[in-house]
């Protein structure tokens, strides 16, 4: 694999160093007076990186929201927003913001007020534990880690819980329902989504979020996991459906089904609340493009990467910005086909929806796994 | 389905003596839990009830074992009305039953009143304006069933698209009689001005890109292997359960049965239309499932606003400059008498019993609404469903409950 | 078969509890547009209705297999009647048949038709409500439309509106 890399005409990409993030490295760089002492550095660094995902999942929900509104306009046939800020509404999020903001906090009658207020938040942390171990760029992550993909899995999967808790903390029969609803899909598409991802690691050979972007980065940047092994691509279709069922976007919105339940088990929250479970929403949506850019299209490579590299850019604030930009694009486009798919496809029911997870794409996310490795060792045969 | 409250049960545990020790040394105690099923009330606010109407469920888990709708919340007592307002006076009473399709409603009241004045000639040119409203208003209700069901079984976008074909329709009617839903436009006698200039071609031009877009929206979304998974072989109604249940319009048709009144019990002139080729009527034939169930009903829906599309074009070649109102008094007196006419309704038969005394105001006048009829199958196709198919079978009666209350 | 084929079907096969047959009261007997007519229809003995309902839809020439409406009707405040009105339609046959049951309103009650027609239902609940007909055997006697503790009837010619309910105004 190592050897197919190297033979494609790539120069490896250098990872950076371990021990600490960028954030501290600045920190350090800083002339800071000499008593203050070390930790107070390091939790500068924490702060900074939790003011700057929270910045991140806050622009990712504005930008998603919008484009989630003019997507749809354009595909019902409709212009969206278009007054909120001038040009085609680019402030119609902000404003709802704001709006949202200064709603009132209204609880229902007999709701369980502890897990009622606890449930946005529980979601809401899941998805920033997960996109913590998200990194941005070669150097800029928030922390280095050998098994990326094992925790973004494992925290993503806690949003469950506060959905359960959401619909049983309403005291309403409706929310009950989408919160039933939630746990029974949930947990069914958690195993085709695993076993799925299975493929590109076994291809790649890493968890590292860093380290399987920078294998991806021969053939002149385009050498990317799902050219490399023919089932990644049966592997990335089933990653996608999994991914939608586990996002609960549509055709798998059954928990939050709108023409049926109301609202499922966002039925009794409104102004900021509410907001927080769309702001996982949009940032889980964001979360699964990422893992699926990352592992299945190339992460941060593509030919522009493999530009300056060859110029010897590597290192540099503009190589970064080219690698995150890159990245994004990859996110973004993920997002607008989840959002696509919205607006086309028809609800599931849910007991087809868990034939479909258990009876189908188990044993092909499985049979998947089989071939990938079966030509892995194959290919290392042949070539050595 | 009985009463709703049952007793509570606690948990309890049997005696001692009715546990048994397992050969790994453990007890095992039986526990006497009783679990009873969810009651939720769908309505009488719900995205999905086509209007206020309440379905009291009995669920277990998502199995739906009992429903029980309950209606009255939109009862405006329009019979009542008709009995104490003129002739004339009760027309836009009519438009508000079925208030997706207005002109079928005043054309059923003109027809019922219109049977017992027997002397009142109705000139061809009304007959014919009265054919192509009533056909084009079969088609602007199709459309909202077509897009509100997508709308139901989850799909956003189909119901834009109906939407902007409806408009196109309202904005049509609009220039003929000024209103955009309740038209009050075919009176007694006839309708109630000639078309203005140019209207025949806007609708010939209407026809003609709409055949189009319904090739495109029966692609989207009847032909959606989602949208088939969902609705077929869900709320199976049997030609014998319709036959029963006083079913009729595309309900009776889903099912198999090759009945329209327009024509096989003809009025205006639909048999002429039929006999000169203008237009066919589709049935359920379980193409995708089992005969009768929501695909079909769907699937005649749509196929039936193709034929209408025939139907118009017919009366656009047959039409002719002349009257289009009789001689009616401005004060209608009705010779005594009673009459009873059923049209074809976009939802099955509407039927006006229309009872008059030889005065200005009727004696009695009955609406035998179709909603009203097709709403009690409910009863017996929700019990053993999903609550995903409930919201589907609801969909596929295409309901308006202005129609069921009245 | 036209309404008058109709009739003598039924009087020849001696189903029980027909009176009469009346043809349409309209003045103009010069009537050749079938579709045009008034409405005619047979009388019948109302405690006969389910054996007659059960003919009209076993029986092959006339074939009724759907039960299209089963209302009431109060003429007038004055007379001492209530009529019943039914009608019938033949989908293979293409006919129609009304029928008119008149019962006096001091004994408002008939047996239920919801044995011969599950379509009977509805329509019996509302009549129920409405007129304050009793249809004996009805597996399902709730009001229909008005609420479940409304006082009196409400389509009778002598029914006075109420001034209030629950407190708020009528007028």
């Amino acid at each position: 694999m190592f050897a197919l890399v190297q033979n494609g005409g790539g120069v490896l990409a250098q990872t950076p160093n371990e021990g600490t993030n960028f954030l501290h490295e600045l920190l350090l760089w800083l002339p800071l007076p000499e008593w203050i002492p070390g930790w107070a550095l390091v939790l500068g660094a924490v702060g900074a990186g939790v003011g700057i995902l929270v910045g991140l999942v806050s622009f990712i929900a504005l930008w998603s929201v919008w484009m989630e509104r003019k997507v749809s306009g354009h595909m019902q046939c409709r212009n969206g927003p278009m007054y909120a800020g001038g040009w085609h509404g680019w402030a119609q999020t902000i404003a709802d913001g704001i709006k949202l903001f200064q709603k009132e906090d209204m609880i229902p009658i007999g709701a369980d007020r502890v897990l009622f207020v606890l449930s946005p938040a529980i979601v809401l942390a899941s998805i920033f534990g997960a996109l913590a171990a998200l990194p941005l760029s070669y150097d800029w992550y928030f922390a280095r880690m050998d098994l990326g993909i094992f925790t973004i899995l494992a925290i993503g999967s806690t949003t469950t819980i506060g959905v359960i808790m959401a619909g049983w903390a309403s005291n309403s029969k409706w929310s009950l329902y989408g919160a039933m609803r939630e746990a029974a899909q949930v947990v069914a598409y958690e195993i085709p989504l695993g076993i799925a991802l299975m493929v590109p690691l076994i291809t790649l050979g890493t968890f590292s979020l860093l380290d399987a972007s920078a294998l991806q980065s021969g053939f002149f940047g385009m050498g990317w996991a799902i050219f490399q092994n023919p089932l990644c691509l049966p592997a990335f279709i089933i990653f996608w459906i999994a991914a939608l069922a586990e996002t609960k976007r549509a055709p798998f919105d059954l928990p939050e089904a709108e023409s049926e339940l109301v609202a499922g088990f966002l039925t009794e929250f409104s102004g900021i609340r509410w907001s927080f479970f769309f702001m996982e929403e949009y940032a889980a949506m964001f979360l699964m493009s990422v893992v699926g850019a990352v592992f299945f299209f190339g992460g941060f490579e593509s030919p522009a990467t493999y530009a300056l590299r060859m110029a010897g850019m590597e290192g540099t604030i503009v190589f970064s910005l080219v690698c995150f930009g890159t990245l994004v694009l990859k996110a973004f486009t993920g997002v607008f086909l989840m959002m696509w798919l919205r607006w086309t496809l028809p609800r599931v029911r849910i007991d087809q929806v868990m034939t479909m997870g258990y009876k189908y794409l188990t044993p092909l996310a499985l049979i998947c796994v089989l071939g990938a490795a079966i030509w892995e060792a194959v290919l290392h045969i042949v070539l050595n | 389905m009985t009463s709703p409250t049952e007793a509570e049960h606690k948990p309890s545990i049997r005696p001692a003596d009715e546990s048994r020790t397992l050969p790994s040394g453990e007890r095992e105690f039986f526990m006497d839990v009783a679990t009873s099923d969810l009651e939720v009330n769908m309505g009488p606010q719900h995205p999905a009830t086509h209007g206020v109407m309440r379905v009291l469920l009995r669920t277990d888990g998502e199995l739906v074992t009992g429903a029980q709708p309950h209606l009255g919340y939109l009862h405006r007592c329009a019979e009542k009305i008709g009995e104490n307002v003129e002739w004339l006076q009760y027309l836009p009473y009519t438009d508000r039953y079925d208030y997706l399709s207005a002109m079928n409603n005043n054309l059923s009241y003109s027809l019922a009143v219109e049977a017992l004045m027997p002397e009142l000639e109705i000139p061809r040119r009304g007959t014919m304006i009265r054919m192509i409203c009533a056909e084009m208003n079969r088609i602007a209700s199709h459309l909202v069933a077509f897009g509100t069901y997508g709308l139901d079984i989850g799909a956003f976008t189909p119901f834009f698209y109906a939407f902007r074909e409806r408009e196109w329709i309202q904005a049509l009617f609009e220039k003929i009689c000024g209103a955009r839903l309740t038209y009050s436009y075919i009176r007694i006698g006839g309708v109630f001005n000639d078309t203005p200039p140019g209207w025949l071609q806007e609708v010939a031009d209407f026809c003609d890109v709409f055949e189009e877009k319904w090739q495109e929206y029966y692609d989207l979304l009847i032909e959606n292997h989602i949208f088939v998974q969902r609705t077929a072989n869900v709320g199976v109604i049997s030609e014998e359960m319709a036959y029963d249940f006083g079913l009729t319009g595309p309900m009776l048709r889903g099912s198999g049965v090759d009945f329209d009144l327009r024509r096989d019990m003809p009025y205006l002139e639909y048999g002429q239309a039929y006999d000169a080729g203008a237009f066919r009527v589709p049935i359920g034939t379980g193409e995708k499932g089992t005969v009768g169930d929501c695909w079909d009903r769907t699937q005649v829906r749509m196929v039936e606003m193709k034929e209408c599309l025939g139907l118009v074009r017919w009366c656009l070649e047959q039409i002719e400059p002349g009257p289009v109102i009789g001689d009616v008094p401005k004060v209608i007196k009705v010779p005594p008498g009673e009459a009873y006419v059923g049209i074809e309704n976009p939802r099955g038969e509407l039927g006006h019993y229309m009872h008059s005394d030889g005065g200005k105001i009727a004696t009695r006048c009955r609406v035998r609404a179709p909603s009203f009829v097709n709403l009690a199958v409910l009863e017996d196709l929700m019990p053993g469903t999903l609550l995903a198919d409930s919201v589907a079978i609801i969909g596929s009666t295409d309901i308006v409950i202005g129609e069921t209350d009245r | 078969m036209d309404f008058q084929a109709i009739a003598d079907h039924l009087s020849v096969a001696k189903v029980p509890g027909l009176l009469s047959v009346e043809l349409p009261r309209s003045p103009d007997k010069k009537i050749k547009d079938k579709g045009r007519s008034g409405l005619p229809y047979v009388c019948l003995d109302p405690s006969c209705i389910v054996e007659f309902l059960m003919f009209c839809r076993d029986d092959e020439a006339l074939g009724f297999e759907v039960l299209v409406d089963l209302t009431a009707s109060d003429p007038s405040s004055d007379d001492e009647n209530l009529w019943i009105l039914v009608q019938l339609l033949s989908v293979r046959h293409r006919h129609r048949l009304g029928i008119k049951c008149i019962l006096p309103k001091s004994a408002l009650s008939m047996p239920s038709s919801t044995k011969v027609y599950r379509a009977a239902q509805w329509h019996e609940r509302e009549c129920m409500e409405m007129y304050g007909v009793t249809f004996e055997d009805h597996p399902d006697p709730r009001n229909m439309l008005l609420p479940d503790d409304w006082v009196g009837y409400p389509m009778r010619k002598d029914y006075v509106f109420p001034k209030e309910y629950h407190g708020i105004s009528c007028e």
